[in-house]
């Protein structure tokens, strides 16, 4: 992934963060330490395009993270968010994030944007996940955000 | 003089947020309904008083595309607006939503605001004597923003 690229992803996803669930995003260079690769309760939301240009972008939130743009996306306390909501909200955090960069990458609209997809993942280790090919981490309060994508 | 407001979206927190984003943007609300694509949504237009619809584009099924297009065929449904809420907002889908007509966007991610000015501005397009009536006690009409 080019570095074009991605200040284009990190500037489209710190817009939705910041809007949409008031949470702050900080672009990760180097592998976190082993805390932050330890195996936990994560979700996956899934989305792609395709048409004029293709691509898939793979988001893993660590619960506490989907949890939090949750509390503040619905404006509830914490114990009202249910766990329906809160990987249902990770689907639609896929869903604006991937169609505002995609807005920017191909402003003609010649692609179209797939359903994104959520899935809860018991036990997952992100550490699976460094040195993929698309990889972007991002620090928040909450944990990391790893999205995993390619855009041609 | 309240309005009734049809929220179509396939993700049922968005829905939630939106509904809270009306209710405190002062607009008075009679009923709000909810679809979750764009079949759904006809469904409800077939029972139900509807005012103004609130629809994301990017649905399962039926998407908002294509609602606006059956929408705006029908003679009947052809006179309620619809705002599109949504993150497909390139200049060829606006191109293509106009062309349609719609009668507002607000582009995801949004500023509740957003939806605020562009609710009032359809609204007084659509029912400007409507607005003009007093408020019942109950709709208040004071912002939250």
């Amino acid at each position: 992934m080019d570095e074009d690229l991605r200040r284009v992803i990190f500037a489209t996803f710190s817009e939705v963060f910041e809007t949409m669930f008031f949470t702050f995003l900080e672009p990760l260079e180097e592998a976190p330490g082993k805390e932050e690769l330890a195996c936990g309760k994560f979700i996956e939301a899934t989305i792609g395009y395709s048409g004029g240009c293709n691509g898939r972008f793979i988001f893993c939130f660590p619960w506490e993270l989907g949890k939090n743009i949750t509390v503040n996306f619905l404006g509830v306390d914490e114990d009202e968010a249910s766990d329906s909501q809160i990987i249902d909200t990770a689907a639609e955090t896929a869903n604006m994030a991937i169609g505002s960069l995609l807005g920017k990458l191909d402003p003609g609209g010649t692609a179209s944007l797939a359903i994104p997809q959520a899935r809860l993942l018991a036990e997952f280790s992100p550490e699976t996940l460094l040195g993929v090919s698309g990889l972007c981490m991002f620090n928040t309060e909450f944990g990391i955000l790893w999205v995993v994508g390619t855009h041609a | 003089m309240a309005f009734n407001i049809l929220v179509t979206d396939d993700s049922e927190t968005m829905r939630a947020v939106i509904k809270k984003t009306v209710s405190m943007s002062g607009v008075p609300v009679g009923e709000f309904h909810e679809a979750a694509n764009g079949k759904e949504a006809l469904a409800v237009l077939a029972e139900t008083w509807i005012d103004v619809i609130l629809s994301d584009i990017n649905m399962p099924e039926m998407g908002g595309m294509e609602l606006l297009k059956k929408v705006s065929e029908d003679e009947d449904l052809r006179k309620i607006p619809l705002i599109f809420i949504t993150t497909e907002a390139s200049d060829a889908r606006q191109e293509e939503a106009r062309k349609l007509g719609v009668a507002g966007y607000v582009k995801k991610p949004f500023q509740p605001e957003a939806i605020k000015a562009i609710l009032y501005e359809v609204l007084e397009k659509a029912y400007a004597h409507r607005l003009e009536e007093k408020p019942d006690e109950e709709a208040g009409e004071e912002s939250d923003f």
